[in-house]
């Protein structure tokens, strides 16, 4: 059965812990840029959470707002890559392929939500810490783009596993790094494909929006507006 | 070939030169392409009037950008059917972009079609046998005849004299 | 007697032989003065050459680049460098097709910038790329990868636009420049005869010869044309195909076109300029051509300005949140500097200058063409680098700023440009002998003085006159 990937992030449960950011990093063998290059704004959060202030003190309010690659049906992204190092595959993520890059860094520029990365440096790991690297996982060199990719290894992980045991993927199975460790359980994920599944009721809801919707890329992503 | 030729500095003589050439073509048997022109400018900015010539370089040119093109499309077309990578939810072979690089094609198709119609008909490059003279590029302009026949050589030279040749020379190479 | 040029009516061979000389002083003498010159230039581009080698181990990461300014100043030396190639394209082609005369003396000129520019401009998609050395993986060509590059990206339309136009602007430049090879042949010696030899493809000067070279130029001029405005439109379709603010506009086209042609003929006016002064040619680029020049870079400075209110005008009452804030950052926010000083370069200065016929002099001229090289070179900047800091999300809003390297590659191009045309003007006639002397009216003055000519050149011992022939 084909799959449509797709992610719900309920903005009324986020406390802003930024545990998502952590495990991205993890799980994906995203390097750590250092003080001086994240002061530049080279950091490489492929999920990042975004603050936003308001109100006046002592009433000022600070919301929160995870984001990671939208996963957009019509990435604007894809097609300015000119070596198809960025299209859609066929679970309907948009797929980085790290060895078709030369870095042009189009697609970044594309992306409305600048949710794309770039190796500015070839990543290194102080030792021993690279034996926490994830072997599913390869690590990228500089001068290619990177972004989150909702943890394809662990959706063919997954697939594997069903089919070893000829059986289809539960809803709920498995979770991205993000999903797996938020301790408020603010994101969910699943097939939107699936009437069953748990998204695809969420993603209907009313307080459903998708970030800068009126752009026309129809991102996969869909925030649950905060109540209170 | 053999050959006789005036060096002329003024255009003016060396257009009477050719003129009386070719008055001369039925008593010497001169055929119009026996007579050599050179020259370090095009023949009509110094005024020598020489029968129009027809070229299909423009058709040639046309039918390199319709090739061109063609290729082009195929280009497109053939290399995305074969590997078909959806970006963007825009078709396989999308419209516009094939258009363009169809179009950009079609102009280097026209574009190297002039430049080789250009190097086959003048048949340059030239190897090194042939009649030329240096002094065509400092400003002389050669009138000649080739391959005439021989009784009518020193007709020729005084001819090529009177309508004011600086220098006459013969050319004799296998 | 038509002599509207300022040369003596006398012997029409010494004009020409006058002509002759003159243009290939610079290629037969070479004077201390010129290598000193190319080893400067020569220093600046291996310095570039450097940074960029020090770029590609390192990593971009060595430049100011970061995210979400993906593109800074390589792409602004790309598109201003491609802009600067217009130059040619309008002098050659377009006044050759209307016949210009005033065009004769310019056309090897501009036709040189056009190429040069072109190839330095080309490198920049080379330099910028993260992966550098993988950069043939945008030409087309069965790989062993097997996959091809995306055809739907606006980068393989520049790859296609840009071929096209190397190749085009080399036939145009290299056609015309075949009989003035043939002349420096006849007049160098040994290895440099045979090189030019080579060069000239044995050319003649036939009239087989002439009218195809003639046919073969008016074709190229009637195709190059919409290749270059094919070119820059692609070129500035890099930006508007994709949705930042401000660059998703449909003026993006014509206004680069009309903005290459700018800075193109500024750079062709300060090309001639120094030709002029360093070569010695006043004789042959006269006041006239600046002159010209000069009304057709006001044009052109009009045109810019028309282009600029128009795009600043509709994003500015259209209100559009994302573009305000990119268009209140150029005008009132951190960028206004830049853009005031844009605005001085390219219209403030250079209009009172070439508006006013006192001051459109050669030396106005060159004012007013260095201003708008700055001023273009400034708009590029501002086109690139805001619209990119100001994207759609604020959290992600960040600040660029070059290092050294950018700084480095960008002065090193400044100085590759006048190198490379520095050693053009050494190997080939910079002024286009034959097209110059065909300039000049020959037949018509010589009628009258036909009769003195007739006979009285005539060897002593031949026999007089030659009637009835």
């Amino acid at each position: 059965m084909a799959h449509r990937w797709g992610m719900v992030i309920d903005l009324d449960r986020c406390t802003g812990c930024e545990a998502c950011v952590v495990a991205c990093h993890a799980e994906n063998n995203i390097a750590t840029v250092g003080e001086k290059q994240a002061a530049m704004g080279r950091t490489m959060h492929w999920i990042r959470v975004e603050r936003r202030w308001e109100g006046e003190f002592p009433n000022a309010r600070v919301r929160f707002r995870p984001v990671p690659c939208q996963q957009c049906d019509d990435a604007p992204c894809e097609p300015v890559c000119p070596t198809y190092a960025s299209y859609q595959n066929a679970q309907g993520i948009n797929a980085q392929i790290y060895n078709r890059c030369i870095g042009t860094r189009y697609c970044a520029n594309a992306c409305p939500y600048t949710s794309r990365y770039f190796n500015w440096f070839s990543p290194a790991w102080d030792k021993p810490l690279q034996l926490q690297l994830n072997p599913d996982v390869s690590v990228r060199e500089s001068g290619v783009m990177e972004k989150c990719t909702f943890c394809f290894q662990r959706i063919l992980a997954a697939e594997a596993k069903a089919q070893a045991e000829k059986r289809e993927l539960r809803d709920g199975e498995f979770n991205p790094a993000c999903v797996q460790s938020c301790p408020s359980a603010a994101m969910v994920f699943g097939d939107l494909d699936d009437p069953q599944s748990e998204i695809s009721r969420l993603s209907r809801s009313d307080r459903g929006v998708k970030l800068l919707g009126e752009l026309g890329t129809f991102p996969k992503v869909t925030y649950l507006t905060r109540e209170s | 070939m053999n050959a006789i030729y005036g060096l002329f500095s003024d255009a003016g003589c060396a257009r009477k030169a050719l003129n009386a050439l070719r008055c001369a073509s039925a008593r010497m048997h001169i055929d119009d392409d026996q007579i050599l022109v050179m020259s370090s400018e095009p023949p009509e900015d110094i005024g020598l009037d020489l029968p129009r010539q027809r070229t299909r370089m423009p058709w040639l040119a046309a039918l390199g950008g319709i090739l061109g093109g063609t290729a082009g499309y195929s280009l497109v077309t053939f290399t995305q059917r074969t590997y078909p990578l959806p970006t963007g939810n825009m078709p396989i072979i999308a419209l516009w972009p094939t258009g363009v690089v169809t179009y950009e094609f079609t102009m280097l198709g026209a574009i190297l079609t002039t430049a080789l119609t250009f190097l086959i008909t003048t048949r340059l490059p030239r190897s090194r046998r042939g009649l030329y003279d240096p002094e065509v590029s400092s400003g002389k302009i050669l009138i000649g005849v080739a391959d005439s026949d021989s009784n009518f050589w020193r007709d020729l030279e005084r001819t090529l004299y009177e309508q004011g040749a600086e220098r006459v020379k013969q050319y004799s190479h296998a | 007697m038509d002599k509207s040029d300022s040369t003596q009516s006398g012997h029409p061979q010494l004009d020409r032989d006058k002509i002759t000389q003159d243009l290939l002083r610079p290629v037969l003498h070479t004077s201390r003065r010129f290598y000193g010159i190319t080893s400067i230039l020569g220093a600046f581009v291996l310095a570039g050459l450097a940074a960029f080698l020090y770029q590609a181990y390192f990593g971009l990461g060595v430049s100011g680049l970061r995210r979400p300014v993906f593109w800074g100043f390589y792409i602004t030396n790309f598109v201003f460098w491609i802009g600067i190639s217009h130059a040619g394209t309008l002098i050659s082609a377009i006044l050759r097709l209307v016949n210009a005369r005033w065009r004769r003396p310019v056309t090897r000129c501009a036709e040189a910038i056009t190429v040069f520019a072109l190839l330095i401009g080309a490198s920049f998609p080379v330099i910028h790329l993260g992966r550098p050395w993988l950069f043939f993986w945008l030409i087309p060509y069965p790989s062993e990868r097997g996959i091809w590059p995306n055809f739907r990206s606006p980068l393989l339309w520049d790859f296609c636009a840009i071929l096209t136009y190397i190749t085009g602007s080399l036939i145009f430049l290299l056609l015309p420049m075949i009989p003035d090879l043939a002349t420096v042949r006849d007049r160098a010696a040994g290895w440099r005869k045979r090189v030019y030899g080579s060069l000239a493809l044995g050319w003649r000067g036939t009239p087989r010869e002439w009218h195809r070279l003639e046919m073969a130029m008016r074709i190229m001029a009637v195709v190059i044309i919409p290749v270059a405005v094919s070119v820059h439109t692609i070129v500035s379709w890099d930006f508007a195909m994709v949705p930042v603010p401000m660059w998703h506009s449909a003026v993006f086209g014509p206004y680069f076109v009309a903005g290459a042609i700018f800075s193109g003929i500024a750079a062709l006016i300060i090309a001639m300029a120094l030709i002029r002064k360093f070569l010695h040619l006043e004789e042959y680029l006269k006041p006239i051509h600046f002159d010209n020049l000069g009304k057709l870079l006001l044009v052109m400075s009009l045109l810019w300005v028309y282009f600029i209110v128009a795009e600043r005008l509709t994003v500015w009452y259209g209100n559009a949140t994302p573009e305000m804030a990119v268009l209140l950052a150029t005008e009132k926010g951190k960028f206004l500097p830049l853009f005031w000083a844009m605005v001085c370069c390219n219209f403030l200065i250079p209009f009172p200058i070439l508006a006013i016929k006192r001051f459109r002099t050669i030396t106005g001229t060159v004012i007013a063409s260095v201003a708008v090289v700055i001023g273009m070179w400034l708009e590029r900047f501002l086109i690139v680098v805001p619209s990119l800091e100001f994207k759609y999300l604020p959290f992600d809003w960040g600040h660029y700023r070059p290092s050294w390297v950018e700084i480095t590659i960008t002065l090193s191009t400044f100085a590759a440009m006048p190198l490379l045309y520095l050693l053009f003007v050494k190997f080939v006639p910079i002024i286009s002998m034959w097209e110059l002397k065909g300039g000049e009216p020959v037949a018509a003055p010589r009628e009258e003085e036909v009769p003195a000519w007739t006979g009285s050149t005539a060897p002593a011992e031949e026999p007089l006159p030659g009637s009835g022939d």
